[in-house]
């Protein structure tokens, strides 16, 4: 009995070693530097999507099909892959098993590259295509000074209005970034609205999504408006908890007695609230139940001009293709007027290239969301953010995860109550710590 | 999970036999291993090589998904868990949220397990559709109670619980932010997580109490013992056993405690300090700060305060045979 419990534990621990050597050995080989290749622009290319809604997974087939029928040298392939799961299944996936082609939801895209999972596109794609993407496009597929990814569409976040209750509260209603309401303006509009609203509450925030992508993707620009920001030369401490960003976080936190609580997101369609903290995935519906009385404005101006966040999927090449040749002529294709007009069709967001959004009617003069197609011609990078610009793109690091967890964090426990300076101190100090363990992701 | 947890009971009813000595032929014992090999084969595949990868992997700075060597740090990521200040106040707070989780749903669903099993052990008429109504919320997914919750704990005037307690009390109670605030926040996670499991181990002593031979009743009648009186010497000890098994399956599972914590702070605006477990501690290491070596090591040390609890609770309630 003694012997064969200690030949057990002999073979738990060889187990044990093997295990870790397995392990760790996995770890460390999983890439030696994968390179790609030109190849001679002819054969299959293989083609990664997330599964979007069906409308635009019906669009995108579409574009596919179009271009395999259009010419005979290259086969494109195209698999989808169901959206929740789309990202961890590109950052499971090791460089050589990645596609040709595949699409990033950009604020993800630096965290791949540092993986060296992208290969960069000035190589394959056509000059013409990367002056057709528009600024934002440009900034949000651009890490290191290199560009790793275009877009099709974009997307657009900032107040929605209901004409007819503002017109009631009496409130001066916004026609440009310009004239965005003020701190100040806001918590006035904030009271007179709610007193109006058929609820007794002014604004939806969609509150309940606080502390995920949500959070930072809408409130993060308060911020940079109020002057603050989120990193500042790779550093959290000393932007995130300067005393531009408290207050930024203060003042939001001080509308809480306004917003609606309800959690099925039907308050603004149904006019039991007069304004909506959205983008413009809300406009359809809002505009279903409001019709005219639909209004875009912009955010707040908490004193540096109002900002709004944008980005949205991008599309990239595989860091080990050896068809880099085809998959341009492939992204070209897909990056051209018919096809980009397809797919913003299919799913109303503002088109990612120039000669498309110049015909966005919906995003142009005279469109509901004209307002809003004007944020996004501002657009700039967090890293360089100007008084001028209004659309600032989430932050181009591969520690993105770390700070949009920490940043939700601080920004739903500040909302219920919690110490705006404690909270962002906290997180601050969590994002420096994430970049001190990864080599500052150097 | 509940086969997992049920293994235990399983491994501890068959060691009855085990000192049974019979001589063996080596066919048998060939047939033996063969026909454990399935199970064996998958224990090792599913529970020793995870468990010991985390326990080795919680000895370096490893991240998921990097191409970059992982670091040898031995034990830095535990010391860290209680000393670095950026890490260890969530962790020591989620590692208390537990304990408090732990200490009230298992004492409370137990009794009331064993309370609704009593009820239910009555020859009534519509017996069977009470017994399927308490049982029908441990067959909803976690997912979905959390999300009904949700509605429920509404911090608005028309949340259903807001709603009612205003109703009761004639407006005197003002709303109140249910998952919100920090003082409630807890409570409200307990309270669902109780609704939801309950029916499961009420199931469980339900079975125990059917195997209490009548005639033990009958007898205690014969010697004039009141309701209560049966209750506590005669039904209590002879379900005991049972009740050590749903103790310990509870202990366990008030320990795993996670979907319903990150359900509703991810999405019902519950308040995180306050409702965030250990567990929860361990995807987000995973999710937000891509430490694979820190998620290892925050799974291995839960796993080792698991183990000692169900120990000192062996140790206390310890499981007497009948005969």
């Amino acid at each position: 009995m003694q012997s064969n419990r200690a030949a057990r534990r002999g073979g738990l621990a060889a187990l044990a070693a093997l295990t870790a050597l397995t392990v760790i050995t996995g770890c460390s080989s999983a890439g030696d530097g994968n390179q790609s290749g030109a190849g001679d622009g002819t054969g299959p290319i293989e083609i990664w999507a997330h599964q979007g809604n069906d409308a635009e997974v019906a669009a995108l087939q579409a574009t596919v099909d179009s271009f395999n029928s259009s010419q005979s040298d290259i086969e494109a392939s195209l698999r989808l892959i169901p959206a929740d799961t789309y990202t961890q299944t590109i950052a499971n996936t090791p460089a050589d098993k990645l596609p040709d082609v595949l699409d990033i939801d950009s604020p993800t895209l630096a965290s791949f590259v540092y993986n060296q999972k992208l290969s960069p596109l000035s190589e394959y794609v056509d000059q013409t295509t990367i002056d057709n993407a528009t600024p934002g496009s440009i900034a949000e597929g651009t890490y290191d000074g290199e560009l790793y990814g275009l877009a099709q569409f974009d997307a657009a976040i900032g107040l929605l209005g209901n004409r007819s209750i503002l017109e009631a509260a009496g409130v001066t209603i916004p026609t440009s970034v310009d004239e965005a309401w003020t701190a100040d303006e806001f918590a006035d509009v904030l009271e007179k609205v709610a007193a109006v609203s058929p609820s007794g509450k002014a604004i939806d925030l969609r509150e309940g999504g606080f502390s995920g992508e949500w959070g930072t993707f809408a409130f993060s620009p308060l911020l940079y408006s109020a002057g603050g920001a989120i990193l500042e030369d790779g550093r959290a401490s000393g932007a995130l908890d300067s005393d531009a960003s408290i207050e930024a976080l203060t003042t939001f936190a001080s509308w809480k007695p306004y917003v609606a609580s309800g959690q099925d997101g039907k308050a603004f369609p149904s006019a039991q609230v007069g304004l909506l903290w959205g983008g413009h995935w809300l406009y359809p519906n809002a505009k279903a139940g409001l019709g005219e009385n639909v209004v875009a404005l912009p955010l707040p101006d908490l004193g540096n001009g109002a900002k709004a966040d944008a980005g949205s999927w991008t599309w990239g090449i595989g860091a080990s293709t050896q068809n880099g040749k085809a998959t341009g002529v492939f992204l070209d294709y897909l990056l051209n007027d018919d096809n980009v007009n397809a797919m913003v069709e299919a799913n109303g967001a503002p088109p990612a290239t120039q000669s498309t959004f110049a015909d966005a009617s919906l995003y142009q003069t005279g469109g509901d969301l004209a307002l809003w197609g004007e944020q996004l011609a501002k657009a700039c990078a967090a890293d360089a953010v100007t008084d001028a610009c209004v659309s600032v793109y989430r932050p181009m690091t591969p520690g993105y995860p770390t700070i949009t967890a920490r940043f939700g964090s601080a920004l739903a426990a500040v909302y219920r109550g919690a110490d705006p300076k404690t909270e962002l101190t906290n997180a601050a100090q969590a994002i420096d710590s994430n970049f001190a363990d990864n080599n500052d992701y150097k | 999970m509940a086969e997992s947890a049920l293994a235990p009971a399983i491994a501890a009813s068959s060691s009855r036999f085990r000192r049974v000595r019979r001589p063996r032929s080596n066919r048998d014992d060939t047939a033996g291993i063969l026909m454990s090999l399935p199970a064996v084969l998958g224990l090792i595949a599913f529970i020793a090589v995870p468990f010991f990868a985390a326990v080795a992997l919680s000895l370096f700075n490893v991240q998921v998904n990097q191409i970059r060597p992982a670091v040898f740090v031995g034990l830095d990521q535990y010391i860290r868990l209680f000393t670095d200040p950026v890490v260890s106040g969530a962790f020591l707070r989620s590692l208390l949220n537990n304990f408090v989780f732990a200490i009230v749903v298992i004492p409370v669903q137990t009794g009331l397990a064993l309370l609704l099993a009593v009820l239910l052990n009555r020859k009534l008429r519509s017996v069977r559709f009470f017994r399927t109504f308490f049982f029908m919320p441990v067959v909803f997914p976690m997912a979905l109670v959390a999300v009904i919750w949700r509605l429920i704990l509404d911090r608005s005037s028309d949340g259903l619980l807001n709603s009612s307690v205003s109703f009761i009390t004639g407006g005197l109670v003002p709303a109140q932010d249910w998952l919100g605030s920090s003082a409630t926040a807890l409570g409200s996670v307990i309270l669902l997580s109780i609704w939801q499991g309950v029916g499961f181990q009420m199931v469980i002593i339900l079975a125990g109490l059917q195997d209490i031979p009548e005639e033990r009743y009958e007898a205690a009648r014969l010697d004039r013992a009141n309701g209560w009186q049966q209750f506590i010497h005669v039904t209590i000890p002879g379900v005991r056993n049972t009740l050590i098994f749903v103790l310990l399956l509870t202990t366990i599972m008030a320990f795993r405690v996670y979907d319903q914590a990150y359900i509703l702070i991810r999405t019902g605006g519950a308040n995180e300090n306050a409702t965030q477990t250990v567990l929860y501690q361990a995807t987000n290491a995973l999710s937000a700060d891509n430490n694979l070596g820190r998620a290892s090591a925050i799974s291995v040390f839960l796993f080792v305060v698991v183990v000692i609890i169900t120990l000192i609770q062996r140790r206390m309630l310890r499981q007497r045979s009948e005969d």
